[in-house]
């Protein structure tokens, strides 16, 4: 209540003063509240409700927490989100920093495999680790059994650890194209200041160039510990056959007839505790000091020569992208092309059959992959719409502090929230009059750009953080309007920072499982719905076939637009 | 266009060979048939939640019952029975009606809705043709009937374990030279894991699950899963499908079955109609097709059993009369699943 009326309040106040492009914000204020607000509430609202008669009860709570293994779930889940975004960072900041800031060779190629990486299904990457570290046949463990002799390989996918490797493989290229479009902007000049005194390359870059992205650092952590505690995909598939339990394998059983859509929701809501705590932290540590490094003053990017060091940085990255992109497609690639994948790689094995019918034989494939072309992209367009709204709004202190710190924290709701429960509280909002979406292929689109709405939000922050406001107070100053201090100096110098950011959202939007397979309907099939279909089947030559076509449209896809921007688009050092 | 044209092609070589799926002239039809088809002429398409098949296999039952009544569009959407129980759901709380035809594996999905007054009663005319053994499992009343039936045994992988060791009954499974061999489905996840281990337990008390825990045997989701797991060679031998098992090893996967000498499983899996169909006279056109010859034979091509009478079972599976089937009540399959997905988790810990 207090915030609506505040954002009414500052906004009416900004209205009388010049400010003639308030009304986008208040339309992105309302859109917010649509998006996420509504589902928020209702999911609050459902957790205290008894099941048939909507009365107020709290046996929810007693069921969702009775139980000392769905306490210990949640723990896991704590474990694993912790583990695999610090496994993340390890991954993903030294391969940013190597490919911002130094000269190493083969940026190219390590590039694409991060970006082949990032568009692979974490699901369809848990079923190829399957194969490579299975504890009995994993070719990995085979391998080492057949160099060494011993009696057994020492590679279990399924356990905790297995489970944390994958995780992290699949969401590090979070915090690579964060830390790296922060990077992007940090001018040598600082660096220079640090070298002329003495410092090491070693020690300018951990006490001046990662101190000065660190913002975007953290960011990319809460973004990730969060995207690993609400996967549904690897979880149900490596968890439960090492023997335990996290939140949203834990949350399926809530699911389970007859479904428990209280107990569900407030078994969610220690989700959002987490993250409102996460933001406080990251509040605390960032808020006072100044990480503003794009200034109108110019600022030169020159490449670290790393002499030597260059070629044991490269192994690194390849090594990286090797666990997350090259192996498990090897695996998926030979099942896709084989007839009978059990039968391994012979020349008789060979087929193009499964790829044949799934691209000309199979209508629903057909439809789902322009379905979920169509869906990514307009959600993409909606989130970094919103998510820039709301970024500058509250970077800029259009609004109160507090309202600011309200809206920051409603952007970045929704990633905390399992897809499955977030679907659910779509459903519940967005299924009775006045809005009617159910069915439709909007419920879709708005639910995506809601879901991944906080990754958009989390780099057009770090984007316009990092901007000088000094550049659009030299334009009002001049005389010109807000909105052409945004369209004429800010949108320019976000060019590439808003393309990552659609991109960002794009490729997860297409593999998005665990809220289509609750809002889906006959006439709005995806791609990711399919293949979880397909996983349930047991037909993993076709699976392998529907993944290995999702993962090539959405490269080529991705390259077409990035020849569509300008060749080097994001290899590129920002000019000046 | 392009899946209508090849429609029309396959129509046309029917009719040319004279082959029996020819579209049955309107004429020829027994007159409730007949009305039956006008009226869905009328409806022009309906949808169906399906969980009985694969993709594939719903994929084929649509098309052929296309052929069979032209102008009639047969949608489908393919899940799981727990998701597909949850859309339906979902549906009947938001008020919109999408699916005509509703068909779970879960077998508790029936009574609940029956209850609830969600299912329309209709006895189909062809129920005489269902197999005797399968009757007592449609609802008497009518609210719903059997339409898939399927079985669950013992399957292992012929590269790692010869046809002479491969386990001959359930207890087989239990000998420690199964250690880190074994692969199962979870009951929470699969309705077939759910009826298998009722049915373990009626066999041979929860001792059953107790040993087998100390085989630790590697569990999935799906019952399906232990295909996978098989053709990985990441597990040797599992309690799973018949059907999926054997579409896997046609491919050419190293896969076999055993009919366990105590009795493979019989799945039956019914098919209701909801009280909101929004097409409910195309809903019982389909209810009837899946109880004639053609659903049956599209069924068997994929080695599901066949719910009537007079089809010849598929090569490489055998006959239904010649296996020692079991199966537990209809009562004791309701009460016993969520009781035993509570001890499964506390002996399994998940």
């Amino acid at each position: 209540m207090s915030a609506s009326s505040g954002v009414l309040h500052a906004v009416s106040r900004r209205w009388r003063h010049t400010d003639r492009s308030a009304w986008v914000w208040i339309l992105a204020v309302l859109v917010l509240a649509f998006l996420v607000l509504n589902p928020l509430v209702r999911l609050l609202v459902v957790s205290f409700q008894e099941g048939e008669t909507g009365s107020f009860t709290l046996a929810n709570y007693l069921a969702a927490y009775g139980r000392s293994r769905y306490v210990e779930a949640l723990g896991n889940s704590l474990t694993l989100g912790f583990w695999a975004a610090t496994l993340c960072l390890l991954f993903g900041v030294p391969m940013a920093w190597a490919l911002s800031r130094t000269d190493m060779p083969g940026k190219g190629l390590v590039w694409l495999s991060i970006l082949g990486t990032f568009i692979i299904p974490p699901y369809l990457g848990a079923v190829g680790w399957i194969l490579l570290a299975g504890p009995n046949a994993g070719w990995l463990n085979r391998m080492v059994v057949a160099l060494t002799g011993v009696d057994s390989g020492p590679f279990n996918i399924y356990s905790m650890t297995g489970l944390v490797l994958v995780v992290a493989c699949y969401s590090f290229p979070y915090v690579f194209v964060f830390t790296k479009s922060a990077l992007d902007l940090v001018s040598s000049e600082m660096e220079d200041a640090a070298s002329i005194l003495g410092a090491s390359t070693m020690r300018t870059t951990l006490s001046i160039t990662l101190p000065l992205v660190l913002p975007a650092i953290l960011g990319a952590f809460i973004l990730v510990f969060l995207e690993a505690i609400a996967l549904f995909g690897s979880p149900a598939l490596l968890a439960l056959p090492g023997r335990f339990h996290v939140v949203t394998t834990q949350l399926w059983q809530f699911f389970e007839f007859p479904p428990r859509v209280g107990v569900a929701a407030a078994y969610a809501m220690p989700l959002l505790g987490i993250t409102i705590l996460l933001f406080w932290l990251q509040r605390r540590i960032t808020s006072r000091k100044g990480y503003v490094a794009l200034t109108g003053k110019g600022g030169e990017r020159r490449p670290i020569r790393l002499g030597f060091w260059k070629w044991p940085l490269l192994g690194y990255c390849l090594a990286v992208c090797t666990l997350s992109f090259y192996m498990p497609m090897v695996v998926i690639c030979q099942a896709a092309f084989a007839k009978a994948w059990g039968r391994g790689f012979t020349l008789d094995n060979f087929t193009l059959n499964n790829l044949y019918f799934t691209l000309f034989e199979n209508n629903l494939t057909r439809n789902a992959t322009i379905n979920t072309f169509l869906y990514a992209g307009a959600a993409s367009v909606i989130a970094v719409t919103l998510a820039l709204c709301v970024a500058y709004i509250v970077n800029r202190q259009l609004v109160g502090r507090h309202t600011g710190n309200i809206l920051s924290f409603l952007t970045m709701a929704p990633f905390v929230i399992p897809g499955i429960v977030l679907a659910i509280g779509f459903y519940a909002a967005y299924t009775r009059p006045p809005f009617m979406l159910y069915g439709t292929a909007w419920i879709l689109i708005l639910a995506f750009a809601t879901r991944f709405l906080p990754i958009a939000y989390a780099n057009s922050n770090a984007a316009i953080r990092s901007i000088n406001p000094e550049l659009e107070d030299a334009v009002r100053i001049l005389g010109g309007s807000r909105f052409t201090a945004i369209t004429r100096v800010l949108i320019p110098l976000l060019k590439r920072s808003l393309a990552g950011a659609f991109i960002l959202v794009f490729i997860p939007a297409t593999r998005e499982l665990s809220t289509a397979i609750f809002l889906y309907s006959i006439n709005t099939q995806v791609l990711s719905v399919l293949l979880f279909d397909k996983s349930d089947e047991g037909n993993f030559e076709m699976l392998a076939a529907i993944g290995l076509l999702l993962v090539i449209i959405t490269i080529s896809l991705i390259l077409i637009g990035f020849r569509f921007m300008g060749r080097d688009f994001m290899l590129r050092r920002t000019p000046g | 266009m392009k899946h209508r044209s090849i429609r029309i092609a396959l129509a046309a070589a029917t009719v040319v060979l004279g082959v029996a799926a020819a579209p049955v002239q309107a004429q020829q039809m027994p007159p409730w048939e007949a009305q039956l088809y006008e009226a869905a002429k009328k409806e022009k398409e309906f949808t169906v939640y399906t969980a009985h098949y694969s993709t594939e296999e719903a994929s084929r039952l649509c098309t052929a019952f296309e052929t069979r009544y032209p102008g009639v569009k047969c949608n489908f959407v393919r899940t799981t029975a727990q998701v597909a129980f949850q859309r339906l759901q979902q549906d009947l709380m938001a008020k919109v009606a999408v699916a005509s035809v509703f068909s779970s594996t879960d077998v508790s999905h029936y009574p609940a809705l029956k209850k609830k007054g969600q299912l329309m009663m209709y006895r189909p005319h062809n129920l005489d043709k269902v197999v005797d053994s399968l009757k007592q499992y449609s609802d008497p009343e009518g609210y719903y009937t059997v339409t898939a039936a399927a079985l669950m045994l013992i399957t292992y992988n012929t590269e790692l374990v010869p046809q002479a060791e491969a386990p001959k009954n359930w207890p087989d499974l239990l000998n420690p030279k199964w250690k880190d061999k074994v692969s199962i489905g979870h009951p929470a996840f699969s309705g077939y894991v759910g009826t298998w281990v009722v049915l373990m337990q009626k066999l041979y008390g929860w001792d059953y699950f107790e040993k087998l825990e100390k085989n630790s045997p590697q569990i999935g989701r799906s019952v399906n899963d232990t295909v996978t797991m098989l053709n990985a060679k990441e597990r040797w031998v599992a309690a799973g499908p018949e059907a999926t098992t054997l579409m896997s090893r046609d491919k050419g996967n190293p896969l076999g079955v055993v009919y366990p000498t105590d009795g493979s499983l019989l799945m039956v899996s019914p098919s209701g109609i909801p009280a909101n169909a929004p097409a409910p006279n195309a809903a019982k056109l389909y209810v009837e097709f899946m109880l004639d010859k053609e659903a049956a034979e599209v069924q068997v091509k994929s080695h599901s059993l066949s719910v009537i009478k007079g089809i010849k079972a598929a090569p490489g599976t055998k006959p239904l009369e010649d296996i020692k089937v079991v199966r537990p009540t209809e009562e004791e399959i309701t009460v016993g699943i969520p009781e035993v997905k509570v001890k499964f988790r506390d002996t399994f810990g998940i």
